[in-house]
């Protein structure tokens, strides 16, 4: 145990006072007579309640303590930046994947061209020919948070490329969430759980995964507006100042320009106040706390132009709005028992409430029904009725962020924290105040969602640490050291003066009784050093393996930055596929300023954003008719699709085919997406079934059904591909993703031309021909041995209405003078 | 040419009059022959071909059946019912010598038999690939015919009614206990609620509940079942039962831990509620830690168990 020693010292001496801090706030109900006095105290001497003061603060120096804090939570800032720095030390400093490009272009904007700029921006350049109104659509936080960093560190003098600070704005932000969870976990529990929940969240894969260098993307600085608000949400309801309540409406706003999960918020703090009145905790700390909130929420919620008068109109925002008035009601009720008998107020109690809950609840659904509020985006609707989007919305079952949740994804991403966060939460509903009911319901709702979802996980992150951090340092409370007995007299003495605070001589007595005893009893109380040392080390290897588990998973999993591919040889040595960035760069250098690129929406924001050119599609999947266009174009013949892309002013058509390399995520294999999508559009055109074998079995070779063999995607995928063998072992036109020869070896293309393809084959670009100045026929005209020896006339007069029978024969009659000539 | 027309709107109202009485009609040999097979016609019949008697054990048919029904009823009480399409069935024990006539060995089948010529490949419906489900068997109707037909389903009341009986079991506990309201207080019973709703969710129940894999996959050659899904990216019932058990015993292992520490038993008992709080910790952790190997390929760190 000798490695180990000098942290179980900071450990213990860290965990001495806030364990006695829990006793107090074990009776808090009796009256938070802590709250007071802790808000009064700066955050620089970071002290829980008074009577911690007085058991820890005798043995340990306060600022000994905050030292010791202040180290951690900086090395856990630095634990967490540098583990995020994989990629950028791997391959470059370069924005990622596929929604940080867009991100990046409009930071780009702002920067260059101003914040109103930015508000007013037109993208021409999206959606064509339709356009976006980015500065209406966007969540500004992110931009605007880079764009201000970037402003500071110009004006000082330091230049840096704005493309630098959005690579390294969220890991940054990590820091910046790892404090907040301590602040936040230690209200709800003590500092030392704080800190490991700090720990926690510095390195935990399931918040690396959207936040590594270079994923310039929302999610990066709101999980840390997400705590933050919560944090003073908790704060104002502990203290019921308006002060706290104030902080967090400003931090709820940063959120709401962060990012859509914002609706998260709404509805949860609503459900903890709703819950608090269930459990008759009622207290004019929450009314206060929540009507400011509330009111100055909204006002301020309302202010990003994305948001506009959604928290007004839609059904997400309903919850909130009919707490509020709930709470009104039930605030009312309070007031009115002071001036009322308790049998008349008993029943005007029951009948307000049930009266008030009613009358809010019927007038939501009359205003849904008559359409002042939006119902439910599908979005959100998909959450509660899980098989809502399988069947009606493709486009949004299609992302694979949208899928549930395996087991193996929740262990890959927490790894310990998943087995024992139930446990931090027993904990906490064991000794349950107004806070732990709030981190119980997020840890609830949470994990309820990350089940649905699997990009909720990140959610559902936070709370798994805090949780997972109580329930490791209430064992570590008990275990760490052998300080324990010296321990014991101290708390005792604190209850003890908890005893004496109560009225009556009696109980100090019974007090000092008690403590006799305990004092008799405790030579043999103790586990003993040797059970406690064999506990302490498994609990700590098994938190070492956490750690060493989560750098694996951020090394290999989350540090690919999905722009550039590496291969690794047998001998180690590595091979960068730098195909995306050449195809792009491509289209930069050789095509027009103003040409039309059509891709699956996947590429878009990477062509706006590397190439400048202009996309039909892109990641912002607003338009689905759109889509499934483009998708028809995709999954149609030559010369259906070459009427499609006429209409849309096509000129290159972009597509990813990993055949070559092996690479999965290519058009192809997305392509069934696109069918159904599609299909859900234009049904009598694309059917998903033509695309399948007999079998139904999607296959690209010969056995491959015909429809889908002559499909613009498979030709443009494969083209030319049948002549290319790959290896020896393999026959001509061998498909390494998909395992399998190719089916159309022999294809050639009349309305399109190969433009450029990539090194790897992996980016395949084709140039849209021009019409012909005269169309040929495309078959030989008809001969017929029919040769028509007079041009047909018809006989039909206004005398004559009989009718015509074609070839008949004519019988000359004798002449016969006509009516006309008489 | 007059016969024609009079068979027709004989045989139109014929078919009206029965599809008015039931929504699917029953057909044997003869009524298939003159109804379906004979020439003059300008309706569409979809007609399925089907063993529901119970001797025949034919559990697919019964399920095929209900679907049916629902389709059929969609379409007969929807404003759009017109006399272009009728639904039929032909049960193997009523008719099989239109089995042997059409050459048919499988039964559940739909087939369907257009106003003008024989059917065509594309009219027998592709049961194994699109399943029996109604919407599915409605989109090959309009793909067949044009017809649309927009299913809707008899609203199922089993989930509100069970629901409501829970309610009022529940309810009426409270009610029979008001004098004695201590248990909505018991903090043990709500964290073990809570508990075992995390539980549930961080064990994949949800995914089970929306794409329902198997419960176990058995190997037909060899007999052995599995219970652990090979691959990441799925999984088994059986498996995330399992998991929950370890995350269930994670759990309790911690729980156990700072009970040995805090309670105010005797030393020996809590002597071996730390052990065994210790050993469910780390015997579960390690196991969970052995099976996620086996799934994640190539993930290299093991405790105690490889």
């Amino acid at each position: 145990a000798e490695p180990s020693a000098p942290e179980s010292k900071h450990k213990s001496s860290l965990n001495s006072s806030p364990w006695s801090g829990l006793m107090a706030l074990g009776n808090s109900r009796h009256g938070h007579h802590g709250p007071g006095t802790q808000s009064a105290s700066s955050a620089a001497a970071p002290k829980p309640g008074p009577p911690a003061g007085l058991s820890g603060g005798l043995s340990q120096p306060a600022g000994w303590q905050s030292l010791l804090s202040f180290t951690i939570l900086f090395l856990a800032w630095l634990a967490g930046f540098s583990s995020r720095l994989f990629a950028v030390i791997r391959f470059e400093s370069i924005i990622h994947e596929f929604d940080p490009w867009f991100n990046y272009r409009s930071t780009h904007h702002l920067a260059s061209h101003g914040f109103y700029e930015f508000l007013n921006w037109f993208d021409e350049r999206a959606w064509y020919p339709l356009g976006r109104i980015v500065g209406g659509t966007v969540y500004p936080g992110l931009m605007i948070t880079a764009g201000l960093i970037h402003w500071i560190l110009n004006t000082l003098n330091i230049t840096v490329h704005i493309r630098d600070v959005c690579v390294f704005l969220a890991p940054t932000f990590s820091g910046l969430t790892s404090i907040s969870t301590f602040l936040l976990t230690r209200e709800l529990w003590n500092q030392g759980a704080g800190l490991l929940a700090a720990c926690f969240i510095a390195i935990v894969p399931g918040y690396i995964s959207r936040s590594v260098a270079g994923s310039f993307d929302n999610e990066g600085i709101a999980i840390f507006a997400l705590q933050f608000t919560y944090y003073l949400w908790v704060k104002s309801v502990k203290t019921g100042s308006v002060f706290w309540t104030m902080c967090c409406c400003l931090s709820y706003f940063y959120m709401v320009s962060a990012w859509g999960g914002y609706v998260f918020i709404i509805n949860l703090i609503p459900l903890h106040v709703f819950v608090l009145l269930l459990m008759q905790r009622y207290s004019k700390r929450v009314y206060i706390a929540y009507s400011t909130f509330y009111i100055v929420g909204l006002i301020l919620s309302m202010q990003i132009p994305f948001v506009g008068f959604q928290p007004i109109r839609t059904s997400e925002h309903m919850a909130a709005a009919g707490v509020f008035a709930l709470l009104q009601a039930y605030a009312f009720l309070q007031y009115l028992r002071d001036r009322l008998t308790k049998q008349e107020f008993q029943t005007l109690f029951f009948l307000g409430v049930s009266l008030a809950a009613g009358a809010v609840f019927l007038s939501v659904i009359y205003l849904t029904y008559t359409g002042y509020i939006a119902p439910w985006s599908g979005r959100f609707y998909s959450l509660w009725d899980t098989g809502y989007a399988k069947i009606h919305i493709p486009i949004i079952a299609s992302v694979s962020e949208h899928q549930p949740t395996t087991w193996v994804s929740f262990f890959f991403d927490l790894h310990i924290l998943v087995c024992t966060f139930p446990a931090g939460l027993w904990f906490c509903i064991k000794n349950i105040n107004d806070e732990r009911v709030f981190v119980a319901l997020y840890a609830i709702s949470a994990v309820y969602f990350a089940g649905v979802m699997v990009r909720l996980m990140l959610t559902l992150t936070p709370v798994v640490c805090m949780l997972s951090a109580i329930a490791f340092s209430n064992v570590f409370e008990h275990y760490l050291g052998d300080d324990m007995k010296r321990e014991n007299p101290p708390v005792e003495d604190s209850s003890d003066e908890d005893d004496k605070r109560n009225p009556g001589n009696l109980y100090d007595k019974a007090g000092k009784v008690r403590k006799h005893v305990t004092e008799q009893e405790k030579p043999e109380e103790g586990l003993g050093p040797n059970i406690k040392s064999i506990v302490t080390m498994l609990m700590l290897m098994l938190l070492m393996m956490f750690a060493v588990h989560c750098t694996w998973v951020t090394s290999n999993a989350y540090s690919s930055p999905s722009v550039v591919l590496a291969s690794y040889n047998h001998d180690g040595t590595r091979n960068i596929l730098d195909d995306f960035r050449e195809a792009y760069f491509w289209l930069r250098q050789n095509t027009d300023e103003h040409a039309r690129v059509m891709s699956w929406w996947d590429y878009g924001y990477q062509i706006a954003g590397m190439a400048n050119r202009t996309t039909l599609v892109d990641n912002n999947t607003w338009n689905n008719s759109h889509i499934a266009l483009v998708g028809k174009a995709m999954s149609s013949n030559e010369t259906a699709a070459y009427k499609i892309m006429r209409s849309l002013d096509v000129d290159y058509v972009l597509v990813i085919f990993g055949g070559v390399i092996g690479y999965s995520g290519d058009d192809i294999n997305k392509f069934l997406w696109m069918v159904r999508i599609a299909e859900g559009e234009h049904p009598k055109d694309i059917r998903e079934g033509d695309y399948f074998t007999q079998q139904g079995e999607f296959r690209v070779d010969k056995a491959g059904s015909p429809t889908l063999l002559n499909c613009l995607m498979y030709k443009m995928s494969y083209y030319r591909f049948g002549e290319m063998q790959l290896d020896f072992r393999t026959p001509p036109g061998f498909d390494r993703t998909r395992n399998a020869e190719i089916g159309n070896k022999d294809i050639k293309f009349k309305h399109l031309e190969e433009a450029f393809t990539s090194e790897h084959w992996l980016v395949r670009i084709y140039k849209v021909k021009a019409p012909d100045n005269r169309e040929t026929l495309g078959h030989k005209p008809r001969v017929t041995n029919i040769v028509p020896k007079q041009k047909y006339l018809s006989k039909k007069t206004t005398k004559r209405k009989r009718g015509y029978v074609k070839n008949k024969l004519v019988f000359k009659k004798g002449k016969k003078t006509s009516k006309k000539t008489v | 040419q007059r016969k024609k027309e009079m068979v027709l709107s004989e045989k139109v109202s014929q078919l009206m009059e029965w599809a008015n009485k039931r929504p699917v009609i029953r057909m044997n040999g003869d009524k298939f022959r003159r109804l379906v097979k004979a020439p003059p016609r300008n309706y569409s019949v979809v007609v399925m071909f089907t063993a529901l008697q119970l001797h025949r054990q034919c559990v697919v048919c019964k399920q095929a059946d209900e679907e049916f029904q629902i389709l059929a009823n969609s379409w007969r009480y929807s404003n759009a019912f017109t006399n272009r399409i009728f639904f039929a069935m032909v049960d193997f024990d009523e008719g099989s010598d239109v089995f042997q006539m059409l050459n048919m060995n499988s039964a559940p089948t739909f087939i369907n038999f257009p106003p003008k010529g024989k059917p065509k490949r594309a009219d027998t419906y592709e049961l194994q690939v699109r399943g029996f489900s109604a919407e599915q068997i409605a989109r090959w109707i309009a793909d067949r015919t044009d017809v649309n037909i927009r299913v809707i389903r008899p609203p199922n009341y089993a989930g509100p009614l069970m629901l409501g009986l829970l309610l009022a079991v529940i309810g009426g506990l409270v009610y029979l206990r008001r004098s004695n309201m201590e248990f909505l207080f018991n903090k043990t019973g709500w964290a073990f609620a809570a508990l075992c709703f995390v539980l549930a969710m961080t064990s994949g129940q949800m995914w089970n509940h929306i794409r329902g894999p198997p419960y176990a996959h058995k190997n037909p050659h060899t007999g052995h079942v599995n219970y652990i899904h090979g691959s990441s990216q799925a999984q088994f019932v059986a498996e995330t039962h399992i998991v929950l058990l370890f995350n269930g015993g994670v759990t309790l292992g911690m729980v156990l831990l700072c009970e040995a520490a805090t309670s105010d038993m005797d030393i020996g008992k809590r002597r071996m509620m730390c052990i065994a709080g210790i050993g469910l910790v780390v015997l579960f952790f390690s196991w969970m830690l052995s099976i996620f190997r086996s799934k994640y390929h190539g993930y290299p760190y093991s405790f105690l168990m490889s």
